[in-house]
């Protein structure tokens, strides 16, 4: 599904260059679920953020489904979003001015979901994520945590083929981020849902079937998870 | 998604009020603006087409070129000239000759005695002989009496359903009844429709052509080609349009022979143009008989206006979205990564464009109906005609809505669509937010430039008007009342005896009759020949008739010889100042004894010289001009007052009229107010740059103050930094108002200029004007400067006064 060669990603900080990500060369298969670890600022976010499509990389190319992804327009790429990306950002990036129904429904919207699914969708999943109670809220009403749901709830509504998450339990309880992490490897194991994780935390780093460890840019070294964690 | 995005403009409106609120204010007063021009030109540009065959219709017109090669043109047309265009241009299907004409009309008493009504013809009303071919061209609707054979036999009529209300109190019992025009009887053949009030003919009465034919002498009805009168006019219906061009060659060809030898050297060419009927209204070479006369070219400055104003009012959306799409890049990132695409953000911020000009379209008509009444200060349009519900409205707003939404949100909303998603989630988006700073300042020079020139304007047009009001126009305007007298034979009669009663009344200091006022709308001219044997002068003078008082009643003064002395027919001549120079003597005293000679007329004496005064509005340069005494040309009165018990004078000086012609009606009026009346169309253009100026930096400071009020948000950190380390109030402020008053300045600069050319084209329409003085740019200047100064101030201050550290914690 994911194939990088050679990513590389720096910023011109005056004269000299100062280098994100170095030589990345990875690839994912679809099914896979795969953790992200390593210090602060070793380019873990950017990393996500160029799968994301975000961002570009400076060098080397990234492809995508067999398409390079260099060459998509911005038609595409909200293409890609519509139907196969959920992105989980670490700031959560609510939309300020949206209650929180407001802020599942969106891309819902987008994909021209009915508007008899999207009810039922996100009542479905305010419900599983307990927050039904929250849902005329809007997001300065919430706690951190609470934001943070709302932020995955919110990618996984649109049922995308991909999840993107950039630490996506940073905020939470670890009973709550255990049942994220369930919720993760249900759909990663029974509908095939392909995961992308950054996280600090090596026990859900295990969820999944590959850590890739980042230091100063680089893959310092992959790790293969036997049968996935089980507890 | 529509309804969604509603839903969402709304909640963000609410939650930016403040900017919601200038921008609908701006946008609102700049709609009312457009709605207002809108009114005007459009009632002005819809003069005329009522008459189901509007484009057919011409009127012959005369071009004549003086030997100096100065043109002049005039709507008359002499009468055998018509007898000849009438009989020979195939092009015509049908012609009618008439005359203007502002009749007295009285209502006889069916049992003898004084007569039951009298009236003369209004203001803005005009009375016309014509022919019955003339309700073939001009299809009025007819309303009683039988049409045909209308108009064949003198002194026959027909009224308007106004004219008709007021003589008999109904139209219905009108036909048939006898009314006396200026002392003739005539007989009602019949009634037409009012004219409608976008229309150059306001009839009140249409009286047959067979009439003046019949009756030459009274109606000075002169088969003569070397004499044209503006009143005498022959209106056509051509076959088709399309013969335009060649009706017009052949017009052109009547009189070739005639006018040459008319000319006696006179004029090196003379000859007839057409005039289609949809120039009529615009034409001031040629006028009209009652109604305004409006140039195209003042159509389009007004609708350049209403379209500035407008764009000012788009450009301060613009500025203020564009300069708070920082606020919003965070939800422009989010979106995207849900799968926004750019054009679904552009229709959302469209939508909220949209919602904010729908109401400040709501708001704006609103305004525009109270502002109504505001444009009889500006224009001629008639306030009781419907304004808002006219069909053309439902189009034309709508229409406006839409130009505006997509003025004022089609950059921002492409700016915000286009953000970035990583670099706008980041915000990272100072220099992409940040290049819209050279626009933004670009668009507030524009609107101060627009703001400066309209001020400007309003300085120099106040400046002339105040220049004319106290210019010295060589006679005394003060205190001196007058009012129109019948020319026949009987008023004259009366005339010596009613001045003998005027002058017994206690405030009255003099009294004289005259052809017309020392300055007034008409013009008579003729050519001349001074010294016995000598030939005509190559230029014409203008003649003024007046007794041996006129000096006297309106001040003026003598430079040589003497004033006329009392006399009934043409004895003696005094000339002006200007004739002498321009005969080329070089002291009056010189000119005194010779002789002259006025057209055909006999060889008089000339006894004095007058010092100059102006015989029209400033408009004009001064004129050679003969003044002598008939008594068959006197038509006006004026009566000099004493300044104590003005009212109780005037009603005596009424019931002396009133008492000694019993047939007339007295319609008098003071002559310093005839003479203000000369500029009521500058007084209008001044009023329009005032009250548009007032707008345009009402609008441009609303701009200016959100712009502020974003610079102040933006910079609160710095502030706050800055008055830790020691900076006062007034530092901050200015630190804040510095960046906005270089713009005005800028734009001060480039209108100055601009203004200058401007105002010196207006200028250049007057004979007597005021300079364009370089103080009048500096007090414009210092004014913008000082408005915007004190607009910017308020929040400035406001940021300069807020607690430093709550604005650093809060960051
Ligand atoms: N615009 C930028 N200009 C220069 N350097 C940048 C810019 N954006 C990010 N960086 C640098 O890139 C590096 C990697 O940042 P990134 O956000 O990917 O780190 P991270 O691994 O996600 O860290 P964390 O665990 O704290 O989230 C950091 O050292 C950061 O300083
Ligand atoms: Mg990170």
């Amino acid at each position: 599904m994911i194939e990088l060669k050679n990513i590389e990603r720096y910023y011109p900080t005056g004269a000299v260059k100062t280098y994100v990500l170095r030589y990345i060369n990875a690839h994912i298969a679809e099914g896979e679920f795969v953790s992200i670890m390593g210090p602060s600022g070793s380019g873990k976010s950017t990393l996500l953020h160029i799968l994301g499509m975000l961002d570009e990389p400076t060098d080397g190319e990234y492809w995508f489904l067999g398409e390079g992804v260099h060459k998509f327009n911005e038609r595409r790429r909200t293409e890609m979003y519509r139907e196969y990306i959920g992105f989980v950002f670490q700031a959560y990036h609510l939309i300020d001015d949206l209650t929180v129904y407001e802020n599942l429904e969106t891309p819902l919207m987008y994909k021209k979901v009915p508007s008899g699914e999207r009810k039922s969708r996100i009542a479905d999943i305010l419900d599983r994520f307990n927050m039904v109670a929250k849902k005329d809220l809007f997001p300065n009403q919430l706690s951190g945590g609470q934001q943070q749901l709302v932020g995955i709830a919110r990618a996984l509504i649109g049922r995308p083929k991909l999840i993107l998450a950039d630490e996506p339990t940073g905020n939470l309880q670890s009973p709550q981020a255990k049942e994220i992490m369930e919720i993760f490897r249900t759909l990663n194991k029974e509908d095939g849902v392909t995961i992308i994780q950054v996280t600090h935390s090596e026990e859900n780093a295990r969820y999944g079937n590959r850590i890739l460890h980042l230091k100063d840019g680089r893959v310092e070294n992959e790790e293969l998870i036997k049968n996935g964690a089980s507890s | 998604m529509i309804s969604n995005n509603l839903k969402l403009a709304f909640r963000n409106l609410r939650k930016q009020k403040g900017f919601a609120i200038i921008n609908i204010l701006g946008l609102s007063v700049g709609i009312a603006s457009v709605l207002l021009i809108f009114r005007m030109v459009q009632f002005e540009l819809g003069f005329n087409k009522n008459f189901k065959q509007h484009d057919r219709i011409v009127r012959v017109c005369t071009q004549e070129k003086g030997l100096d090669g100065q043109e002049s043109f005039t709507r008359g047309v002499p009468i055998p000239a018509m007898s000849e265009i009438k009989n020979t241009i195939t092009q015509f299907a049908a012609t009618s000759r008439i005359k203007e004409n502002w009749p007295t009309v009285l209502v006889p008493n069916p049992n003898g005695g004084a007569p039951l009504k009298k009236f003369n013809t209004e203001e803005g009303e005009i009375a016309l002989f014509a022919e019955p071919e003339f309700l073939t061209i001009f299809d009025f609707a007819w309303m009683a009496g039988n049409q045909d054979n209308i108009l064949k036999e003198p002194n026959t009529l027909v009224l308007s359903q106004k004219m008709a209300e007021k003589c008999f109190g109904g139209w219905q019992n009108a036909v048939g009844q006898t009314l006396l025009i200026d002392n003739e009887p005539m007989m009602v053949q019949g009634v037409i429709a009012n004219a409608s009030p976008q229309c150059d003919f306001p009839i009140n009465l249409l009286i047959s052509y067979q009439t003046l034919i019949s009756n030459p002498d009274k109606y000075d009805y002169r088969d003569d080609w070397g004499s044209t009168s503006s009143n005498d006019q022959i209106f056509a219906l051509l076959n088709n349009p399309a013969q335009f061009q060649e009706a017009n060659v052949a017009v052109e060809k009547v009189g070739k022979k005639q006018y040459v030898d008319e000319s006696g050297g006179q004029s090196s060419y003379k000859g007839h143009l057409l005039q289609p009927l949809s120039e009529m209204h615009y034409d001031d070479r040629f006028g009209t008989f009652a109604t305004h006369v409006i140039s195209k070219s003042r159509l389009w400055v007004l609708s350049s206006i209403g379209l500035l104003i407008l764009l000012m009012a788009c450009f301060n959306f613009i500025n203020l979205s564009t300069a708070q799409a920082l606020r919003r890049s965070k939800e422009v990132g989010v979106r995207k990564t849900l799968g926004g695409s750019h054009s679904a953000l552009f229709g959302q911020f469209m939508s909220e464009t949209a919602m904010i000009v729908g109401f400040s379209v709501l708001l704006g008509t609103c305004l525009a109906w109270l502002g109504l009444p505001l444009l009889e200060r500006i224009s001629e349009v008639p306030t009781d005609l419907p304004f808002l519900n006219q069909p053309v409205l439902w189009i034309f707003i709508p229409a406006l809505a839409l130009v505006v939404t997509l003025l004022s949100g089609f950059y921002p909303a492409l700016v915000l669509a286009g953000f970035n998603p990583i670099k706008a989630l980041k915000n990272d988006l100072f220099n992409q937010a940040s290049s819209g700073n050279g626009l933004r300042k670009g668009l507030v020079v524009m609107q101060f430039l627009i703001a400066q020139a309209l001020i400007v304007g309003t300085i120099i047009t106040l400046g002339q008007l105040d220049y004319l009001r106290n210019m010295d126009m060589g006679f005394r305007k003060e205190l001196v009342y007058t009012f129109n007298m019948a020319g026949d034979s009987i008023a004259q009669s009366r005339m010596s005896g009613f001045k003998q009663r005027l002058l017994q009344i206690p405030g009255v200091e003099s009294v004289s009759f005259s052809s017309d006022q020392p300055s007034s709308g008409s013009t008579w001219m003729t050519n001349f020949a001074v010294g016995r044997g000598t030939d005509y002068q190559r230029f014409n003078t203008t003649i003024k008739y007046g007794d041996a008082d006129f000096l006297q009643t309106y001040g003026m003064k003598m430079v040589a010889g003497r004033w006329l002395e009392p006399s009934d027919t043409v004895k003696e001549y005094v000339v002006n100042e200007t004739m002498v120079k321009k005969l080329g003597i070089a002291n009056p005293e010189e000119i005194l004894q010779q002789e002259l000679r006025m057209g055909s007329g006999k060889w008089r004496k000339i006894v004095g010289v007058i010092q100059d005064f102006h015989a029209h509005s400033a408009h004009h340069e001064l004129e050679p001009m003969t003044l002598s005494s008939n008594l068959e040309r006197f038509y006006v009165t004026g009566v000099k007052i004493k300044p104590q018990n003005i009212k109780a004078t005037t009603e005596a000086i009424q019931k002396v009229h009133d008492e000694t012609f019993a047939e007339q009606v007295f319609d008098a009026s003071f002559f310093d107010e005839q003479i203000a009346d000369f500029y009521l169309d500058e007084n209008r253009f001044s009023d329009t740059c005032k009250g548009f100026g007032a707008i345009a930096i009402f609008i441009s400071c609303l701009g200016l103050l959100g712009l502020a009020t974003h610079a102040a948000q933006r910079r609160t950190k710095e502030i706050g930094i800055r008055k830790v380390l020691g900076a006062g109030v007034s530092g901050i402020t200015m630190l804040l108002a510095k960046d906005f008053l270089k713009l005005v300045l800028i734009a001060i600069v480039i209108a100055s200029p601009l203004a200058y050319y401007l105002m010196d084209k207006w200028l250049q329409d007057f004979s007597y004007r005021i300079d364009i003085q370089w103080w009048m740019f500096v007090l414009a200047g210092f004014a913008a400067i000082l408005i915007a100064f004190l607009t910017v101030s308020i929040q400035s201050v406001k940021a300069a006064l807020a607690n430093p550290i709550k604005s650093l914690k809060s960051e």
